[in-house]
């Protein structure tokens, strides 16, 4: 196990072209002179680290993968191609036999770099926050998707991120990138063991090209020790279109922080979200979505509930810059408490600077609805059944506006198990 | 015949406010009785407390079919074989009328049941609305004829269709009311509670009982209703200010 040091970002960056090189020297710098968030900064508001990055170590050597589907892989039959990474090493790819480049990040940096340059500027900064900047000091593979212009792609691309060592940290990069009216779907999943502690910081890199559609789909089913600390930055052109589900199953902190830039006129994006937590789990999600080109349209829809001792936290920003006219916001949370220990945070925020805009939020929160309750038991119902009835419908509001409905049904399922056995334990 | 609801000394209190002051109603299997009376006599407390819904403290006996109801959960009493049509049917987002119709049809266990779901969407035409959410952005018409479809399907011994022509124009009025004739059988007791006389131009109940101040005051035959519908219920309760003469607007007098 390597500490998280001069020497390991040396060696992560064996490969390094010079533009990737530079970033990294400037990102270990932020890594030293940045401390640990802190619940009194605004944006990582409830949050408390009881550990810093450095309690965790690089591994040379991945340790080993879950063989046995959760349903996921078997929910896509047919994938344009498929990639495994367990503690930050992609250790086996299966290419596909498309037109798009998809491959580990450390191959490409060997065989083509000019083509991942672009992206990778445009990704998350490394002064964010110590976890970003640990990020692009630290990371030294990841999945690639390119997807050249004019490819439409059906099938989706399938990237399994696992976390597999005991006190290991590891940095995922996953870049996608759609060529001019291209179009593409990738799913990714993560994954651990609930015994391991294990920290993960996945970076998300999204760049939709002109008049191109990207669909992402993340299954988050960290183990119950797995802390994950994510960030996804999007960037779409003009009539592009992002497509993003996410579901939040697992972990003992699950973070994703979540920007997209609608830079281009008349681009789109749709965000979806579906969470349970249980036990003392936090679930947190910090979106912004940042409107810049004209007659822009998004949609931020995420439905949780918690139970047991859980938290979730929700914040939404709708920024609408002034030159993005005619643009249509919308922000959605609704929250289930389901238990009299757990809590929900919800925190819709607006900054439009725009005025000729459509825009709205709404934000509940709150225990089952007592009047769906007496109707549905009066049809012979009993009243737990009739809360899983519910539970089951309050989520498919959100899963039926997954990008890839053979996911979301798979979702659906674990949640529906996942409320059935807190009933069984009495703990909702 | 015998008797399908046998209702007797039901009372009920919210809080500190008496609502129910025993009220006894008999509805023998096969036939269709009408419970009246003028807003706030309680028609409607009535419902959900024979139904169960927890915020009434209530005492007295309802008996389903012989089998004492007062006391069960609110589904224990769906299952012995009373079903409540809403007044305002709630919208169940996310939960489809399939994902329903399949969880009543579980806790029932009846082989006949999936026969009697697709026989009733047939007739009632509901099949365009099975996989849409329960109530779901239907009218109000629509949701009325859901709340039959579910009766029908659940094959209930006592039905109570709370104020089931409310809020409905006078084509949809008649069509439930027409329903209503459809589902009578010998198998099935049926309690209409409305304000209104309307609903009753439309279909041919056997009783007709008339609450006022949480009491039954009066029960006979259709007849009582040509005399509400002249009169309103002025005569049964003497205070004219209080009660609000059914349908009579100031544009018909």
């Amino acid at each position: 196990m390597k500490t998280l040091d001069v020497q390991a970002s040396a060696a992560a960056g064996a490969v390094d072209p010079d533009w990737l090189a530079a970033r990294r020297k400037v990102a270990l710098d932020y890594y030293d002179k940045l401390d640990m968030p802190s619940d009194r900064e605004e944006v990582w508001r409830y949050v408390d680290f009881d550990f810093v990055l450095g309690d965790f170590g690089l591994v040379d050597e991945p340790g080993e993968a879950h063989e046995i589907d959760n349903g996921i892989a078997a929910a896509l039959p047919d994938i344009a191609g498929s990639m495994l990474l367990v503690d930050g090493h992609a250790v086996s790819v299966n290419t596909g036999d498309t037109d798009a480049v998809f491959g580990s990040l450390r191959t490409l940096l060997a065989d083509n770099p000019a083509i991942l340059e672009p992206h990778v500027a445009k990704g998350t900064p490394a002064d964010m926050n110590k976890f970003a900047a640990a990020h692009t000091a630290f990371g030294s593979d990841g999945a690639v998707l390119v997807v050249p212009p004019g490819t439409a792609i059906e099938r989706p691309f399938f990237v399994d991120i696992q976390a597999a060592t005991d006190g290991a940290v590891s940095f995922p990069l996953i870049t996608l990138a759609t060529g001019e009216s291209s179009q593409a779907s990738v799913v990714i999943r993560y994954r651990s063991d609930d015994e391991l502690n294990a920290l993960v910081v996945p970076n998300l890199e999204l760049a939709v090209g002109d008049n191109s559609q990207l669909k992402v789909t993340v299954v988050q089913h960290w183990g119950v020790g797995t802390t994950s600390v994510s960030h996804l930055r999007a960037v779409v052109g003009r009539d592009g279109s992002v497509h993003i589900g996410e579901a939040g199953l697992g972990g003992a902190l699950s973070r994703l922080q979540l920007q997209i830039d609608l830079e281009g006129n008349g681009s789109n994006a749709n965000v979806v979200g579906a969470y349970f937590g249980d036990e003392s789990q936090t679930l947190d999600y910090r979106y912004t979505m940042h409107h810049q080109g004209l007659n822009t349209d998004s949609d931020m829809f995420l439905k949780g509930a918690v139970q047991g001792e859980s938290l979730s936290i929700f914040t939404g920003m709708i920024r609408i810059d002034e030159e993005a006219q005619k643009t249509n916001a919308y922000q959605t949370n609704r929250n289930l408490i389901l238990s009299d220990g757990a809590a929900a945070q919800s925190v819709p925020n607006l900054e439009i600077l725009a005025n000729d805009v459509r825009c709205g939020h709404g934000s509940t929160m709150g225990p089952l609805d007592e009047e769906q309750r007496y109707y549905l038991m009066s049809r012979g119902l009993d009243g737990p059944r009739s809360d899983r009835l519910l539970v089951h419908g309050f989520f498919n509001e959100a899963l039926a506006k997954f990008p890839e409905p053979a996911i979301a049904d798979v979702v659906t399922s674990w949640i529906d198990a996942k409320y059935r056995a807190a009933q069984e334990a009495g703990t909702v | 015949m015998s008797v399908a609801l046998q209702v007797s000394g039901v009372r009920a209190r919210y809080g500190d406010l008496e609502i129910l002051k025993g009220v006894d109603i008999e509805v023998p299997f096969g036939e269709v009785h009408v419970l009246m009376g003028p807003n706030g006599s309680g028609k409607s407390t009535l419902c959900h407390v024979l139904m169960g819904k927890d915020e009434y403290e209530s005492s007295g006996s309802a008996l389903v079919d012989g089998t004492e109801v007062m006391g069960l959960a609110v589904d224990e009493r769906a299952r012995a074989g009373l079903f409540e049509a809403f007044q305002y049917p709630v919208e169940v987002a996310g939960v489809s009328l399939n994902d329903l119709l399949r969880e009543m049809g579980e806790v029932r266990q009846d082989p006949a049941y999936a026969e009697r779901v697709e026989a009733a969407a047939d007739t009632l035409d509901m099949h365009r609305f099975r996989e849409r959410s329960v109530n779901g952005g239907l009218s109000g018409g629509e949701k009325k004829r859901s709340e039959m479809f579910q009766m029908a399907v659940a094959s209930p011994k006592v039905a109570i269709l709370d104020e089931i022509d409310s809020g409905l124009d006078i084509d949809a009025v008649r069509e439930v009311a027409h329903l209503v004739e459809e589902l009578r059988s010998d198998d099935l007791g049926v309690l209409i509670i409305t304000h209104y006389s309307r609903i009753l131009r439309y279909m041919n109940p056997d009783k007709i009982h008339v609450m006022v101040n949480g009491e039954v005051v009066r029960t006979g035959g259709p007849e009582i209703a040509a005399e509400l519908e002249a009169s309103g219920y002025v005569d049964l309760v003497g205070n004219e200010a209080s009660i609000p003469k059914p349908e009579i607007t100031p544009f018909d007098v």
